[in-house]
């Protein structure tokens, strides 16, 4: 046995204050409960996960094009779960909620609403904080400063507008049990995350990988001069990566504004954990955000068997530093033009 | 020389002024025996009030501002003091990083002679060392932890009773009156909320129920936490699979709402108990879907408001009812309270406040106010409530 591990365990041990019987029983009762749960922890997990890969496509387009972090990213993801709050407000209201087909319908006026405005929020974000910036040929630091700015200006003004007390979006569906998987119950919230997260995912995969759009945005993340050079259009193509980026942060807004409600500071945490995701899956790349989202959301769930919730966020942090470590630049490299 | 015959002008100059003043003294003096003295003109005292006015929490510190400001207005048309009062508000939002450079605002403001709030309970241990060292007083309509009132500050006062009476009469409540044999509970991470389950689980494990705890930490979007929603899915599939009949959540509304969604997702039907941080209409408005909220019960110090006056200016004051308004009718008479000790006091001074609330006995609208000499108040009931069909409405004493 490699000694590494051996002292690993000894001060593990040590830390415990147990005896190797009491560890080993600890080990037991924890993997019988895992074995118990861990169908419901882990849909709720994928669930969880591709909400977070949702939001990092917007970080990861933008750092693949742009080399940069657009921190008022949590911005497009609040106005997008408000868009979705408003229109559900207005159609469904306080009735029951409604079934069957009127709830798709609804659903994906939900989706089309929040999408819009994030996109609609992320090219005004493009316009006002970063292309001047662009246009000065300003530092990096610069871009950092002003994406701060434009989130805490957004957030406060959605407060000062939308008022600042958590409100429920009203239901466009009944959230019951639809199937179950090895007797955990997957709810219809669930299932319409899935839906929705892999529908977007893979047209959004297809796009970047087979279109013209796709190659304009690939050949600018690798070399936006050359790309400039061969006629591409590294305006509008860098408007179109806030757009596509936009409108998924929008949509999964939508989402999360479904199942937890919106208010004027949803957004931070949310990003925190997708920019976490991005970086994970390496930052740049497309399908390791996805990939990064699913993997945090998955283990930050199957975590709470063997640590107590409040331990969710250090079990998060772990995971990426230690895939930090072994792999610097995340589990499927950097490069947006390469890996997709 | 030149420098010489100056200071000559300037004692000469200087002398002659005197020589002026000193029959105008003395007619000042003379004229002010013959006439009738002029009204002296009141002096302005203000009265702060601590607490979240802005943030998650900001429909605590509505509920409880409005009603300072109610109790002043009202001191002020009365005519019946002998000083003007005017409302100072801090906004911690609840938030104990924030509460310090607040607290050091009011004692910066001379006219300030004593302060309702802080609100919450972290806020207040944070901001405490500041007015206890100016002396002024603090009444605090809502802080309940424990240690608050052991801290050794002269100047605390609460007129509610702290966790270790609620955290306890909640366990009696949920074991013996209802019976329950297993109970789950859960606390937010914050100061108040660990501080109330920590209570009930000792109580409850004592009453003979079966006591399994989890922190649950309260999210960023509430304005307290770190944590985020999404994480509830996964500590509900939790909380369901201990198979607890009942579950007691010490923390806040704006938490407990999300929990409640993830809970009936989860599929959790057990009962569920919370705390007078919780014990607000906001519950229901934030909970998704609102109908998860339904048959939630919560417990709190406080009484809801049966006087038809307090309640009519209340809502003519602040647009919303009294009735739903938790802590406004403490904070009613916490102004109160103070109000009364400054009119007992010859001249009015932030420690001859405090001296005088350690001796006082107001009969307020909720209570007798009595302060025990560690600035808790003498005396006190936990009262139940529950959603009822989006609604709170009280079920009675526990």
């Amino acid at each position: 046995m490699d000694p590494r591990l051996l002292l690993l365990g000894t001060i593990w041990l040590r830390l415990r204050g147990d005896s190797l019987g009491a560890f080993g029983h600890y080990l037991a009762a924890h993997f019988d409960t895992l074995r118990l749960e861990f169908w419901a922890l882990f849909v709720g997990g994928v669930a969880n996960g591709l909400l977070y890969g949702m939001i990092a496509v917007g970080y990861t387009l933008v750092y693949g094009v742009l080399r940069l972090i657009n921190f008022a990213h949590s911005e497009i993801f609040m106005s997008g779960g408000f868009a979705g709050y408003f229109v559900m407000r207005a159609l469904v209201g306080a009735g029951a909620p409604p079934a069957g087909i009127a709830s798709v319908g609804l659903i994906t006026l939900g989706i089309v609403a929040g999408g819009t405005v994030g996109a609609v929020m992320a090219t005004v974000l493009e316009r006002v904080a970063y292309r001047p910036l662009r246009r000065r040929n300003a530092p990096k630091l610069a871009y950092l400063i002003s994406a701060i700015g434009a989130s805490y200006f957004l957030f406060n003004l959605a407060g000062k507008e939308f008022g600042h007390l958590a409100v429920s979006t009203p239901q466009p569906y009944i959230n019951h049990p639809v199937f179950h998987i090895f007797g955990a119950p997957v709810q219809m919230y669930f299932v319409i995350i899935f839906i929705v997260g892999l529908v977007m995912f893979v047209a959004l995969d297809r796009v970047i990988s087979k279109t013209r759009l796709g190659r304009g945005i690939r050949a600018v993340a690798q070399d936006a001069e050359t790309a400039s050079l061969m006629g591409v259009n590294i305006d509008r193509t860098i408007a179109i990566t806030f757009i596509v980026g936009g409108t998924l942060g929008g949509a999964a807004g939508f989402l999360f504004g479904l199942g937890y409600g919106v208010v004027y500071t949803m957004g931070f945490v949310p990003a925190l954990k997708a920019f976490t995701a991005a970086v994970l899956g390496g930052i740049g790349n497309l399908r390791g955000a996805m990939i990064g989202g699913l993997i945090l959301g998955i283990f930050e769930s199957l975590s709470v068997v063997f640590v107590q919730a409040a331990y969710i966020d250090v079990v998060a942090f772990g995971i990426l530093v230690t895939v930090l470590l072994v792999r610097p630049t995340g589990i499927l490299g950097e490069r947006l033009g390469r890996a997709a | 020389m030149k420098l010489r015959l100056n200071k000559t002008v300037a004692v000469v100059a200087s002398s002659a002024l005197l020589l002026l003043a000193v029959p105008a003294v003395g007619m000042a003096s003379a004229s002010g025996a013959v006439h009738k003295p002029k009204p002296k003109p009141k002096p302005t005292y203000v009265i702060g009030y601590e607490g979240p006015l802005s943030g998650g929490n900001l429909q605590l510190g509505l509920n409880m501002v409005f009603s300072v400001e109610l109790a002043i207005n009202q001191a002020n048309a009365s005519g019946k003091y002998p000083f003007k009062l005017k409302l100072a508000r801090y906004d911690d939002q609840g938030d104990p990083t924030i509460s310090p450079t607040q607290a050091q605002s009011a004692v910066a403001n001379h006219q300030l002679m004593a302060l309702v709030g802080p609100a919450f309970s972290g806020a207040t241990a944070a901001a405490e060392p500041y007015y206890s060292a100016a002396h002024i007083a603090t009444v605090s309509p809502s802080a309940t932890r424990v240690s608050l009132a052991t801290s050794g500050w002269n100047n605390f006062f609460r007129v509610v009773a702290d966790d270790g009476v609620q955290g306890p009469a909640d366990a009696d409540y949920l074991v013996k009156t209802k019976s329950f044999k297993s109970v789950y509970v859960v606390n937010d991470g914050s100061a108040y909320g660990s501080g109330v389950a920590s209570a009930f689980a000792t109580e409850a494990t004592t009453d003979g129920a079966t006591v399994t705890t989890a922190t649950v930490p309260g999210t960023a979007q509430c304005s307290d936490g770190s944590a985020s929603a999404t994480e509830y899915t996964a500590a509900a599939t939790q909380a369901v699979a201990s198979k607890a009949g009942a579950m007691f959540y010490g923390g806040y509304y704006c938490d407990l709402g999300l929990f409640l969604g993830a809970l009936s997702s989860a599929g959790w039907t057990g009962t569920v108990l919370s705390d007078d941080g919780s014990d607000s209409p906001a519950l229901i408005q934030g909970t998704t879907p609102p109908s998860a909220a339904n048959d939630v019960l919560m417990s709190c110090a406080c009484a809801q408001s049966t006087n038809k006056t307090f309640n009519k200016e209340f809502q003519n004051l602040s647009n919303f009812s009294a009735a739903t308004a938790t802590y406004a009718p403490e904070a009613y008479d916490a102004t109160n309270v103070i109000i009364a000790a400054m009119a007992k006091l010859k001249t009015v001074t932030r420690a001859g406040i405090v001296a005088e609330l350690h001796k006082i006995t107001y009969k307020g609208i909720t209570k007798v106010i009595h302060f025990q000499s560690d600035g808790n108040i003498s005396g006190s009931a936990i009262y139940v409530n529950e959603v009822e069909s989006g609604s709170v409405v009280q079920l009675g004493l526990e």
